[in-house]
């Protein structure tokens, strides 16, 4: 019944392709089936002219279609996919969360022997499929996914799945701008508050100040806006590209893409998130969703009313409407730009229900910021760490934050002008190193009691430093909250949702049938997400990919990942070819994801069995930022240690 | 924020255990609508009902009204489960003590005697003197927890023909598919 539904969705997409770029054949990628041969499918990329906001614009497309064909699987069969490149670019298509040689995990320059595809060129791929699930597949050159090369997976499984349903149904989310990404990046560069349009404005200052109270609450205004001008920073900047149209299997909300169900009947959403630099929080008024599968593995199922959804990841939810009403699926973007939706409901061709206003904008407040200063003392590192470029910041051998290495930060020693740019590492390292506490009359420490971690003992860098000390004279730390200021849960999600409503957390999720036993790592190896927003570029231990060396894994250690987000903008981070297992408290049951967004200001450890030799990419999947540093080469040699001398 | 959100867990978790306290009059008694415990001199037929992780083997069952009914109930699967009869409304509310109490840690999603284990000491501001654990003693005639690997019994007599279901009620289960139609025949 279900395999009805989803090629059903399949020809819909092929509808709406068809609508966008007119003569498109061939479409769907046709498998050729054959008897013990591998099932070959066929895909062909070019330009095409996509009209989606009512606008004509260049995009890409796969076979025509954007998204591209549902690439439909079976576990434990070998696929062949013909890659075919009528694009005037160099490219290359990545099977996102698939399990498979490096050699077919086709990232140009990282992956075993692959140097993508040149324009004109076809590439075969082939590879055994030895999981089931949700995925995807996407271009992984340049930004070429931003122009429409995605689409979705869907491996069957081999054994039957610890649940039960009559429909079911693809959502694929995605983020389309009618701005060419190369520009995108480039207005980026020139002004990283570009697509900013909350920033708070002088106007916006005046108007506040005139609507405060009295003379203390005006201070504490003027104070905030003296602390985020400090740290060249915006609270208002939690999506760093707008502009975007937000759509559900490449419908936008208007044209209202709609899953068809009976009263009674158990609907199979599989969600993913396809967009290029979009947290998408979701929610269906009335009904409640049961996630049974995260990033492709059955876990425990878990019931929620909402969940957020960073890019790349998937999750798989069942719902079950009891009555004949038209449902609402909103995926509402973190930053409150807009929405993805569409209907369930008991028949096709309904018009749209009416977008709900946007919820609250989230503002980052100084306790998002986290105070981050990340574990300490041996805790920090790795007596073994990783071979990497200058930069990386070695195990601290005192507590506190005596051993940071300030000198990586590449902070602009220039006061920008007002909220623009700086980064989390800046904050942290900058600013408050160069705290002279003597010098701040107005703070009362004793009121400080939730910043506990923070030992002023063991700050031997404090004194007037570079960085606007002046401007933290006048700082009423009175008025910034210490009180209540803890290190951000970096597992809670703050969708906004209303009281009583539960969100999904990464500490909900327990998997099913864990593939590891679980053991204590070999080493731990810190992972600072770092980045200078002032000149939009994005790095890892302060260097940005072009910068670094890789990362030297050895076959059969299991090796944690401390992430520690020194940024004010979360981070989805996905290591290709190998499980991540966020530790979050679930023990031999912590989940298996390909993807594990981290907040801002968090630390989170992620444990890795490292099973699978090769080269392998690890990145930040806000495709921006990986397009400008935030990314790494992992490579899983045999040899122990003698590599990792240098 | 995290804290925040723990606390609300917490009085949540204290809801729970205080509606736990209260509805159990309900709960247990909204079987007699329908139903009563069955004597095992009355048995015509027995039932034969698999479970797995997260199914039933047969998804519906006849009775008639009248009828009393052995179910021999075998856990095929890796996880706890419950074999509980009552219409959609009674397993709405069943499904919310349940989550309370998973929520608090009182049950563990593979066996029942998890209780057993419990360390009471480290659960302040619970007082289980007051609490008769009332969904958990599942000891209920239209209902039964049965542990992963195990077999386990159930009589009921159904007086009254009504729109019933037989479901699991450990949270997510239900959703996941374990529920299945019990038809009155005529």
């Amino acid at each position: 019944m279900h395999d009805r539904t989803l090629s059903r969705r399949q020809a819909l997409g092929l509808g709406v392709a068809a609508l966008a770029f007119p003569a498109a054949s061939g479409a769907l990628a046709q498998p050729a089936v054959g008897r013990a041969m591998p099932r070959e499918f066929n895909l062909t990329l070019s330009h095409v002219t996509a009209n989606i906001t009512g606008r004509r614009r260049p995009a890409m497309a796969i076979n025509g279609q954007i998204p591209g064909p549902v690439l439909r699987f079976r576990e434990g069969e070998e696929v062949v996919i013909n890659v075919t490149n009528r694009l005037r670019e160099h490219t290359s298509i990545h099977w996102h969360g698939l399990i498979l040689p490096s050699s077919q995990d086709g990232v140009p320059g990282i992956s075993d022997g692959f140097q993508g595809i040149d324009a004109g060129g076809t590439h075969q791929y082939r590879f055994p499929l030895v999981q089931a699930g949700t995925y995807w597949y996407h271009s992984h050159s340049g930004v070429q996914e931003q122009s429409g090369i995605y689409g979705s997976i869907v491996i069957d499984p081999a054994t039957p799945e610890p649940f039960g349903y009559d429909r079911d149904y693809i959502v694929q989310l995605s983020d389309w701008t009618d701005e060419t990404p190369s520009h995108v990046i480039a207005n980026l560069k020139r002004d990283p508050g570009y697509y900013n349009y909350n920033k708070r404005t002088l106007a916006s200052l005046v108007g506040e100040l005139r609507r405060a109270p009295d003379a203390a609450a005006r201070s504490a205004i003027v104070s905030d806006r003296i602390m985020w001008g400090d740290m060249r920073m915006d609270p208002t900047d939690i999506e760093d590209v707008g502009g975007y149209t937000y759509l559900v299997n490449g419908y936008t909300p208007a044209q209202n893409f709609t899953g068809v169900f009976r009263p009674g009947e158990t609907v199979r959403l599989r969600f993913i998130n396809s967009g290029a630099m979009t947290h998408f929080d979701v929610r269906i008024p009335g009904l409640q969703m049961t996630v049974v599968q995260a990033h492709g593995n059955n876990v425990r199922p878990v019931t929620v009313d909402e969940f957020r959804i960073a890019p790349a990841e998937t999750f798989d939810v069942l719902v079950r409407p009891r009555d004949g009403r038209q449902y609402q699926m909103l995926a509402e973007s973190m930053g409150r730009q807009g929405f993805a939706q569409f209907s369930l409901a008991t028949q096709e061709g309904l018009p749209a229900l009416p977008l709900p206003p946007h919820r609250p904008r989230p503002v980052l407040t100084m306790a998002d910021m986290g105070m981050n200063y990340g574990p300490s003392g041996l805790d920090r590192g790795t007596p073994m760490p990783e071979v990497d470029a200058p930069g990386h910041v070695a195990p601290m051998d005192m507590g506190g934050m005596g051993g940071m290495d300030h000198s990586s930060m590449q902070m602009p020693a220039g006061g920008s002008q007002g909220m623009q740019g700086g980064s989390m590492g800046d904050m942290n390292h900058g600013g408050m190193a160069g705290m002279d506490h003597s010098s701040m009359p107005g703070m009362n420490h004793g009121a400080m009691g939730g910043m506990a971690g923070m030992d002023h003992g063991n700050m031997p860098g404090m004194n007037n430093g570079a960085a606007g000390a002046g401007a933290m004279a006048g700082m009423d730390h009175g008025a910034m909250g210490h009180g209540g200021m803890a290190m951000p849960d970096p597992l809670v999600n703050d969708v906004g949702a209303p009281p009583g409503a539960r969100v999904l957390s990464y500490r909900d999720l327990r998997a099913a049938k864990p593939l590891y036993p679980v053991r204590e790592p070999t080493r731990v190896i810190e992972i600072r997400l770092t980045g200078n927003m002032e000149r939009y570029f994005w790095s890892i231990n302060g260097n940005s990919f072009s910068q670094a060396q890789p990362i030297q894994l050895h076959l059969g250690e299991r090796v944690r990942f401390r992430f520690v987000n020194e940024t004010m903008m979360a981070h989805p981070m996905h290591i290709h070819g190998m499980w991540m297992i966020p530790q979050v408290g679930n023990g031999a049951e912590n989940p298996l994801l390909h993807t594990v967004n981290i907040k801002p200001g968090s630390t989170l450890d992620i444990d890795m069995e490292v099973d699978a030799p090769g080269g392998w990419a690890f990145h930040c999947h806000m495709l921006y930022h990986m397009e400008t540093g935030m990314m790494r080469k992992i490579s899983v040699v045999n040899s122990p240690r003698t590599a990792s001398a240098g | 924020m995290g804290f925040r959100t723990s606390l609300a867990t917490a009085a949540l978790m204290a809801l729970g255990v205080a509606a736990i306290n209260v509805s159990p009059a309900v709960a247990d008694s909204a079987y007699q609508a329908f139903g009563t415990r069955g004597r095992a001199q009355d048995v015509k037929r027995t039932i034969d009902v698999v479970m797995r992780d997260n199914s039933y083997q047969p998804q519906r069952i006849q009775v008639r009204a009248g009828e009393t009914v052995r179910f021999r109930v075998r856990n095929a699967g890796e996880l706890l489960h419950e074999f509980n009869i009552g219409t959609a409304a009674m397993h709405q509310q069943h499904q919310r003590e349940m989550q309370a109490m998973f929520d608090s840690g009182m049950m563990s999603a593979t066996s029942k005697d998890a209780m057993a284990g419990m360390d009471h000491s480290k659960m302040p501001g619970m007082n289980h003197g007051a609490m008769n654990h009332g969904a958990m003693r599942h000891d209920d005639p239209n209902a039964v927890l049965v542990d992963p690997g195990k077999t386990e019994e159930m009589i009921f007599k159904f007086t009254k023909a009504a729109t019933l279901e037989f479901a699991c009620n450990i949270p997510g289960h239900y959703e996941s598919g374990m529920v299945g139609k019990v038809d009155f025949a005529r």
